[in-house]
């Protein structure tokens, strides 16, 4: 082939690229697109390695769509929710939020990860589109701009919570060994709170354990950190490596009292830690025995969709985010109807609505702060109790 | 750190590592080329395994709610969740090794069709069994301790059995490839397929045995791993892949004992690593495999470097 | 189609590029997404940490931009200047499986160091351009410039000597080419051109962290050579421009859409071994141009 020819080549491949790009429109400045119902989307890392959690916030919002949809919809006109996959990548969550921001949806709900929300989140405010996120939980979130919120709160409060209970429960408490996966974000963030809230109260961690994530095996963690003779350990893992890491220090002897975090307040730890997990104090964002009618009935809808399990809080999570921006599209659309609204101008109003609302969510009441970031009323610390033989258990709540 | 701590924790990392190569450096020392799909089979051989105990399918994916109608005791469930894992293994060669190798394409090729069997294989077991977790309940192992003291030690039950079942393999494989005829033929192979050929041995049968063979192993590592710390889901034994890479280069590309020995060096390696430094604790055994390359491309146990790619 | 995704497409198909280079000498080496986090790395913290890159206005400034992608690419490079002695004495499958654990080294420092902001990265990176349209624009030109630059090889004297290690690199040895030296240059090359690119993407995805550059990037990078050819520079630009836009394409499909992905990528090398772009489809695409085909 000659340079020419080449050439030739190259130039029609460059020139039909420039041609797919100038194809893109934005339908920010066209009225919003109710035919179908009342546009929302949702990404989620439902492949990937970070499927589980996708997996469990897809039913969250399965169910809060159902929910908003028997009770009326938004005004009559049924809510709709486009769902595309993240991956568990950035990239993979930029593309599904440009993707889904180009439909013309009202609002999103997503990432999963912390990180893809540092990579996508700036997308959906550049181009005003109000995001809920539903299990964001690292530092800076809300503050990447106006239209970003979560509702998922950090460990700031939860933390010295679990903490404090786990003093009422043993006073004596002294030696207080830390572990966490330094390639997570999310537990990265929350042993930050964690080691403050120790030190606030007297019990500098004799030893800080790093994690990676992918780990499965923790024995020379365990044994360095069991050294050190600690009573307390506290553990800010997700369920697949924290599962590990309990059900490994208990097989080697230790005895003591085990606190997690956020990630490990979902039923997935059961297969993991099985009978180990008995005794677990979690430090909770959401608890599955809170006594409310929202709660009783995000309760029963996922009983019945998904047997008789325990709700994660992930689930709880993403149920709320939905219902947050549902909640807000009605009353948005009571005072000021969508019907004609420039979409750009109705995103715009229905960002300014749902930080303006307050929300009876399973999480228990919430509301935003002008930045976005949740307020939420009720925190609780649980412990877990399993069933003899180990499969199965609950979150105990704490008083 | 007690110097017997270390160790034992060492050799408890390193059986797992030592058990899911032996598999993968089968297929290796045969064909000259990385399985990238021998994660996601060592995977299925695990769920294999939780199916045939009588584990029920939780309520994600098709097969929401299935569960055999018999439950077989571990041991008995282990060998056939292997010959399960055997199967895939062999329809892996079928699919992304064997036309390639008809076609005397570049075995570089089979890199990415094995990548993409391995894609397709993990999807698939999200799309049947959901992305959730699963219990080989620890009562299988019946009323053993979960840990035994060892020279002032702490060891748990399970990783020494998994020390043990490696080492066994190890050994009853060696045996089977210098004393049986197909094994020396697939030794031969190995060697140089050409003058195989010539010698009248059918190189791909010998191939054909490595895979399964080696779906067999991975299968059986699968099931024993997921004992000692769960199914963490479709991608559990891909993230072995790539440490499993080190530990073939570590203990000689396509070397059987090398397999083993290379994941107990490489599981020393990370427990020597002192805590404070554990965030390198990756890096010091990838640096490990960079120096072993240099100064010993070959591995520790390898045969001289091969002309082929 | 829009732009964001195309500006994805086009950063898969630097990358592709960048993991041509070396083979096209004949050295499969897997270290783009390691060089491609370093370059990341370079742009997200001098736009973040220096006041001037970051500018005042709305948009960063475009000197900032070019700047830290020529940063990016000479630090990018002089690592691969620094290990690419040794490392290049490896062959084949040695070679790439070395160039793996670099770029798991690299990923593990830059979780561990203490200015690249641990798991949660850099994040709040300033735009140059104010829409993907601007760097869809700015990200052509570049990859234009690799493409000319590679089509230039083809009658250089470097790439004429990288082309006879390809095929024998005993052969080319004994015929006087000094293949340690072409080796290398292939090598920094490729790290250069990923840590150019990686600069750059670090502005588009706004954040930057670790896991820019890792294992599956690796192989996914590889599969972008495999499945477009390896032997034009039109063949990883295409297996590139494809790969990367093949999982978003295939969106209709829902669930089963990594399967399909799988699929493609299994199916791909078995119905075309010498990838999609090979001499004779290039001839059949010029005689289609309306020129005469010359053989290549």
């Amino acid at each position: 082939m000659s340079v020419g020819g080449l050439q030739r080549v190259g130039t029609g491949l460059l020139t039909l690229t420039l041609l797919l790009a100038g194809c893109a429109s934005d339908p920010g400045d066209q009225p919003v697109a109710l035919a179908g119902g009342v546009p929302v989307g949702a990404v989620l890392a439902l492949t990937g390695n970070a499927n589980v959690y996708g997996q469990d916030q897809k039913v969250g919002l399965e169910l809060a769509l159902q929910q908003r949809n028997t009770s009326g919809g938004i005004n009559g006109r049924p809510l709709t929710l486009a769902l595309e996959d993240s991956g568990s990548d950035e990239p993979g969550a930029n593309a599904a939020f440009t993707l889904q921001i180009n439909r013309g949806v009202l609002a999103l709900v997503g990432p999963t990860l912390s990180q893809q929300a540092f990579s996508a989140d700036p997308i959906a405010q550049r181009r005003g589109v109000p995001v809920v996120a539903p299990s964001n939980t690292a530092d800076g979130i809300p503050e990447i701009g106006f239209f970003i919120s979560r509702v998922s709160a950090s460990s700031a409060v939860i933390a010295p919570m679990a903490i404090a209970q786990a003093l009422k429960m043993q006073p004596g408490l002294k030696r207080a060994a830390v572990f966490y996966a330094q390639d997570d974000a999310y537990s990265t963030a929350e042993t930050t709170i964690f080691q403050a809230s120790l030190k606030e109260k007297g019990l500098e961690p004799v030893t800080v354990q790093r994690t990676q994530l992918n780990d499965q095996d923790f024995q020379n963690q365990i044994s360095a950190a069991l050294r050190e003779k600690p009573d307390l350990i506290v553990v800010s893992l997700q369920a697949v490596d924290g599962g590990n890491l309990i059900r490994q220090l208990r097989e080697l002897g230790y005895r003591g009292l085990i606190v997690a975090g956020n990630g490990m307040n979902t039923p997935n730890i059961y297969p993991i830690c099985q009978k180990y997990c008995d005794g677990l104090l979690i430090a909770q964002a959401y608890s599955p025995e809170l006594d409310t009618p929202a709660n009783a009935a995000f309760l029963k809808a996922f009983k019945a969709a998904k047997g008789g399990a325990i709700p994660p809080q992930l689930t709880a999570q993403a149920y709320t985010a939905l219902q947050v921006i549902g909640e807000a599209l009605v009353r948005l659309d009571k005072r000021q109807p969508l019907a004609g609204a420039p979409l750009a101008a109705a995103r715009k109003q229905l960002m300014q609505e749902i930080l303006a609302g307050t929300y009876a969510t399973p999480l228990g009441e919430i509301r935003f702060t002008p930045e976005g970031e949740v307020i939420q009323s009720q925190f609780s610390v649980a412990q877990v109790r399993m069933d003899p033989g180990g499969r199965s258990g609950r979150f105990a709540l704490l008083k | 750190m007690d110097l017997i701590q270390i160790l034992v924790n060492g050799l408890s990392v390193g059986a797992v590592y030592g058990l899911f190569a032996l598999g993968y450096t089968l297929v290796f020392s045969v064909l000259g080329v990385i399985n990238f799909a021998h994660g996601a089979v060592f995977t299925l051989g695990a769920y294999f395994t939780y199916l045939l105990i009588g584990g029920a399918i939780g309520a994600n994916g098709l097969m929401a709610g299935f569960q055999l109608p018999f439950a077989l005791p571990f041991w008995g469930a282990l060998p056939l969740a292997g010959l399960g894992a055997a199967l895939v293994a062999l329809l892996v060669e079928r699919v992304a090794f064997r036309p390639l190798r008809r076609r005397r394409a570049d075995p570089l090729l089979a890199l990415i069709t094995s990548l993409g069997a391995g894609v397709i294989l993990v999807n698939l077991i999200q799309l049947l069994v959901g992305a959730e977790s699963y219990a080989i309940p620890t009562s299988v192992l019946g009323g053993l301790p979960a840990s035994f003291p060892l020279l002032g030690a702490r060891v748990r039950t399970v990783q020494a059995l998994l020390l043990g079942v490696a080492v066994l393999l190890l050994a009853l494989l060696s045996l089977w490839l210098e004393g049986s005829r197909n094994g020396r033929g697939l030794q031969a192979v190995a060697e140089d397929p050409e003058t195989a050929q010539l010698l009248g041995i059918d190189s791909t049968a010998m191939v054909r045995l490595a895979f399964g063979l080696s779906g067999f192993l991975a299968g059986v590592a699968g099931g024993l791993v997921g004992l000692s710390v769960s199914i963490a889901g479709p991608y559990f034994g891909i993230g072995y892949g790539l440490k499993g890479l080190a530990v073939l280069v570590l203990g000689g590309l396509g070397s059987v004992p090398g397999a083993v020995l290379g994941g107990l060096i490489v599981g020393l390696a990370e427990a020597f690593v002192p805590a404070d430094w554990s965030g390198y604790k990756d890096a010091v055994s990838y640096g490990f495999l960079f120096l072993v390359l240099l100064l010993r491309p070959r591995g520790l146990l390898g045969r001289p470097l091969p002309t082929k790619v | 189609m829009d732009a964001a995704l195309l500006e994805q497409m086009l950063l898969g198909a630097l990358l592709a590029l960048s993991v041509y280079l070396p083979l096209r000498c004949g050295q499969l080496s897997l270290a783009t997404p390691g060089f491609y986090a370093v370059g990341g790395y370079v742009a997200a913290l001098l736009s973040t940490r220096v006041a001037a890159f970051a500018g005042s206005g709305a948009t960063s400034p475009l000197w900032a931009l070019v700047a830290e992608m020529v940063l990016g690419g000479i630090l990018a490079g002089l690592i691969a200047l620094a290990i690419g002695g040794p490392v290049l004495q490896l062959r084949g499958i040695y070679l790439a499986i070395a160039t793996i654990a670099l770029v798991e080294i690299l990923r593990v420092l830059n979780l561990n160091l203490p200015f690249t902001g641990g798991a949660m990265g850099i994040f709040a990176i300033p735009q140059p351009f104010e829409q993907a349209d601007g760097y869809v624009l700015f990200t052509l030109v570049l990859l234009a410039l690799a493409c000319w630059l590679c089509q230039r090889l083809e009658v250089l004297r470097l790439g004429r000597a990288m082309a006879a290690i390809r095929d024998d690199e005993l052969a080319a040895a004994s015929v006087g080419i000094d293949t340690p030296r072409t080796k290398l240059i292939a090598f920094v090359a490729s790290a250069v051109l990923a840590g150019v690119t990686g600069a750059l993407a670090a502005h588009f995805l706004n954040a930057w962290n670790a896991r820019a550059g890792s294992f599956d990037a690796s192989i996914t990078t590889l599969a972008f050579v495999v499945f477009g050819g390896s032997r034009y520079w039109l063949g990883p630009v295409l297996g590139g421009l494809v790969l990367t836009a093949l999982p978003e394409l295939l969106r209709p499909v829902g669930d089963l859409r990594l399967i399909l992905f799988g699929s493609v990528i299994l199916l791909g090398p078995l119905f075309f071994p010498q990838g999609l772009v090979t001499a004779e489809r290039l001839r059949g695409l010029g005689a289609l141009l309306g020129r005469a085909p010359q053989a290549p």
